[in-house]
């Protein structure tokens, strides 16, 4: 489940035959030891439109504890998403949710 | 080097002639690992950093995120590459770049640290060098002050994000 800082954007329904609803895709990002935390943050805001307490809370919950979800949606989102977080240099990987 | 700060819309910094060298060869380097042939940089940890797998576990879905993703992405970091060099004074001197130009600049070094961090081992713990001389103490410097040179940029550019509200 996605704790209480996932984002709020709505995922789109999509007609998916394998789509399992309840469970929907994620974007997570991980924590490593190179990437500046401020650089973090800027690109979350970058990209996904966060204010700055959002992406700083999110960007925290990476260095703490190691990974953050910081989308939610359809499997093509997330696969944008992840594309455009590694763009970036951001480790960030997409899978669906467990 | 002068780290960046804001000057109205753009963000300025000042690099001595022998950063800007480095910077240049750091930069061949970067583009050198982008255009190899894909078979030349397989299983190249640095490789690995720079166009990371999409998926953790699911080696299919992380072949597919690949397949549909890479080139894009390879071709995104060249372009910034292109962009950083063109806009690098070679002989040092002042830098100034405009919002693109400082968007190009920060994925760039972030490139170019994610590459010399993996190289070198860079952990959590890991500290600037006691002694800059010999090879590794070199490589850590040019790290740090490839940190402190992308720190100063997100700086300066966040700062002018909160002057645009």
């Amino acid at each position: 489940m996605a704790g209480p800082l996932a984002p709020t954007r709505t995922p789109e329904t999509t007609v998916d035959e394998t789509a399992d609803l309840d469970r929907p895709w994620v974007t997570i990002v991980w924590n490593d030891p190179v990437n500046l935390m401020t650089y973090v943050t800027h690109v979350l805001r970058e990209l996904f439109g966060y204010d700055e307490p959002t992406a700083t809370e999110l960007m925290l919950q990476v260095h703490h504890d190691g990974k953050a979800i910081v989308s939610s949606g359809p499997r093509e989102r997330m696969e944008h998403d992840t594309s455009r977080l590694h763009a970036y240099g951001l480790w960030a990987t997409y899978q669906q949710d467990t | 080097m002068r780290p960046f700060r804001r000057k109205g819309r753009d963000v300025v910094a000042r690099l001595d002639p022998a950063e800007a060298d480095v910077l240049g060869l750091l930069l061949d380097q970067l583009e050198q690992l982008l255009t190899a042939d894909a078979a030349d940089v397989e299983g190249d940890p640095v490789m690995a950093r720079l166009l990371p797998a999409g998926h953790r576990s699911d080696p299919e879905l992380a072949a597919d995120y690949r397949e549909l993703t890479e080139t894009a992405l390879r071709s995104g970091k060249t372009d910034d590459l292109a962009t950083v060099r063109a806009s690098l004074p070679a002989r040092g001197g002042e830098l100034r770049l405009d919002g693109e130009q400082a968007g190009a600049w920060l994925r760039t070094t972030n490139d170019l640290r994610l590459a010399l961090g993996e190289r070198i081992g860079v952990t959590e713990e890991t500290e600037p060098p006691d002694d800059p001389d010999g090879e590794e103490g070199q490589q850590l410097a040019v790290y740090y002050w490839l940190t402190a040179l992308q720190g100063s940029l997100v700086d300066a550019v966040a700062a002018g994000r909160a002057g645009r509200r």
